[in-house]
């Protein structure tokens, strides 16, 4: 086998693994302080890819205000969900995952009606290839990697060092406790989902110019999402982290390897090992 | 009592928990300054009167003034920024946060700065063994370290009230003698303190007045000393 394809292949893996976690980062903070599994989570990514398409291809604006421009804007749409959808249903699991299987479809539907099935490609931002020790790899995935990985930094800068970051954690350890010490729980809740629903959606933005836009987009990250916290341990950042990477790489060498449906098979073959041997997780707790 | 030395009362509130009625029209008053102990078995709605001082459990008649605020429709974020801290049954540490980190949660809701590092000193006086382990998970340390990183936290919140649930359970004769002594010492800074103890002896001693609960009702109540010499209080909670 040859060195530089495994190179490649390796860093396609790390790409589509960024991408994944910064989805499932979400994902696992919302469900971590509130006990919601929100399906209509792959929507807000899905929203991002429509964003950019709009801003970059109708507007032209320059990407990385995009980025930020998609960021605030489907946050602020999470904060607006959460509060309508979600607060009446927190910490009740069962009803809260059968609003947002609801939220989901009614997104998907209205985004279908007004932009159609058709998919639509976003132009790329950094054309050009880049010959890293033989193998090439174009600037635009290196340019997602890097963004990602500041996304994952700054976030564990602000979940482990800032005072809004402890009083998330506190929240997800013992919520009752939290509120004794004066953590406002609606607050930091309704922030946490619009900042879970912003890294979606960025995920969307970033991954645009490599794949294309259409309303059912968000299914497939959403699910690898799941793969990732269910690897990782629902609610641990450290867990979706590393779930995130395997699962990149498994599934770009399985690529290699086996066809692409067959690669995809690999992260539910995955799921059943790790429910049947570790339930919790990698790095989940109890 | 006089209407101005009251920090806190209870006009016959009334306490769903689980559905089920479990406080049945308590009235109660701590005078600033004092301990003030509930007794009662297992059951008989110590922890729940505590919770709804704080707000976790509101009540679901009656009235409860802290001061000069009516405080029953209060949720717990801002009853503790009145100055009312709780420390829970079973401590309710943040166990996966280092024990700094949960000190400085009980100061959640505290800007000034200065005063936080100067309140940080005197919970490690108050309990020296913690400064040693202040970069460790609190859910690392023993039951006695818990408990004073509990009490700590809430004290952290620069409290006027501090409603104590427990704090003597799972620890050993020696740890209850040095936690009692703490008590009395916090109280003696004028905090004042609502005990909640199955150990009706050691409460009774630190306690200037004591309630004595009973199926979700004050059964008894007095100053301490005269309830120690009760025969009721003797026979049913002194061990006779």
């Amino acid at each position: 086998m040859d060195m530089t394809l495994l190179l490649q292949v390796t860093l396609n893996g790390l790409m589509l693994g960024m991408i994944y976690i910064v989805v499932a980062l979400g994902l696992t903070l919302i469900f971590s302080i509130m006990n919601v599994i929100n399906f209509a989570h792959g929507e807000m990514y899905m929203l991002g890819g429509l964003v950019a398409y709009y801003f970059s291809e109708q507007l032209q604006i320059p990407y990385m205000l995009i980025l930020v421009l998609a960021m605030i804007l489907v946050g602020v749409f999470g904060i607006v969900v959460e509060k309508f959808f979600f607060r009446p249903f927190r910490g009740e699991l069962l009803p809260a995952l059968i609003v947002s299987l609801g939220l989901s479809m009614t997104i998907q539907t209205l985004t279908l009606l007004n932009f159609g099935t058709e998919d639509q490609s976003v132009s790329t931002v950094f054309p050009g290839m880049i010959n890293f020790l033989g193998a090439l790899f174009s600037k635009e995935r290196l340019a997602i990697v890097i963004t990602c990985i500041v996304f994952i930094l700054s976030l564990y800068l602000l979940i482990q060092r800032s005072k809004i970051g402890c009083a998330i954690r506190a929240i997800a350890e013992d919520r009752e406790a939290a509120a004794l010490q004066g953590v406002n729980i609606d607050r930091i809740c309704s922030f946490t989902f619009g900042l879970g629903c912003a890294l979606a959606a960025a995920a969307g933005v970033l991954i645009a110019p490599v794949f294309y836009v259409n309303p059912y987009i968000g299914g497939l990250p959403l699910l690898k999402a799941f793969i990732i916290i269910i690897l990782g341990g629902m609610g641990s950042l450290l867990g979706a982290v590393v779930g995130g990477l395997i699962l990149g790489t498994v599934e770009s060498f399985g690529t290699l390897f086996l066809s692409v449906p067959a690669s995809n098979l690999l992260g539910f073959i995955i799921i059943i090992l790790v429910l049947l041997f570790k339930p919790s997780g990698l790095f989940g707790h109890e | 009592m006089e209407e101005n030395k009251i920090l806190l009362k209870t006009k016959d509130i009334r306490v769903r928990y689980n559905k089920v009625e479990a406080i049945k029209g308590v009235s109660l008053e701590v005078a600033k300054g004092s301990i003030v102990t509930l007794i009662g078995s297992n059951g008989a709605g110590k922890s729940t009167v505590l919770k709804a001082l704080s707000g976790l459990n509101p009540i679901v008649s009656g009235e409860i003034w802290f001061l000069n605020h009516r405080i029953d429709s209060l949720l717990p974020q801002d009853i503790v920024k009145l100055g009312i801290s709780h420390v829970p049954e079973g401590k309710r540490l943040f166990s996966r946060m280092t024990v700094l980190e949960n000190l400085k949660m009980g100061a959640y809701i505290r800007k000034d700065k200065e005063e936080l590092k100067k309140d940080m000193d005197e919970v490690f006086h108050y309990f020296p063994k913690l400064k040693a382990r202040i970069n460790q998970a609190a859910g690392t340390l023993s039951g006695g370290e818990q408990q004073m990183v509990a009490i700590g936290r809430a004290l952290m919140a620069e409290p006027k009230l501090l409603l104590l649930d427990e704090p003597s359970l799972g620890l050993s004769p020696l740890l209850v003698l040095e936690v009692a002594k703490i008590i009395r010492e916090i109280n003696k800074k004028g905090v004042s303190i609502i005990l909640v103890e199955q150990n009706a002896k050691m409460a009774l001693q630190l306690a200037h007045f004591g309630y004595v609960l009973e199926t979700g009702k004050v059964a008894l109540d007095g100053i301490a000393d005269s309830l120690l010499n009760n025969t009721h209080v003797r026979d049913a909670y002194l061990g006779g």
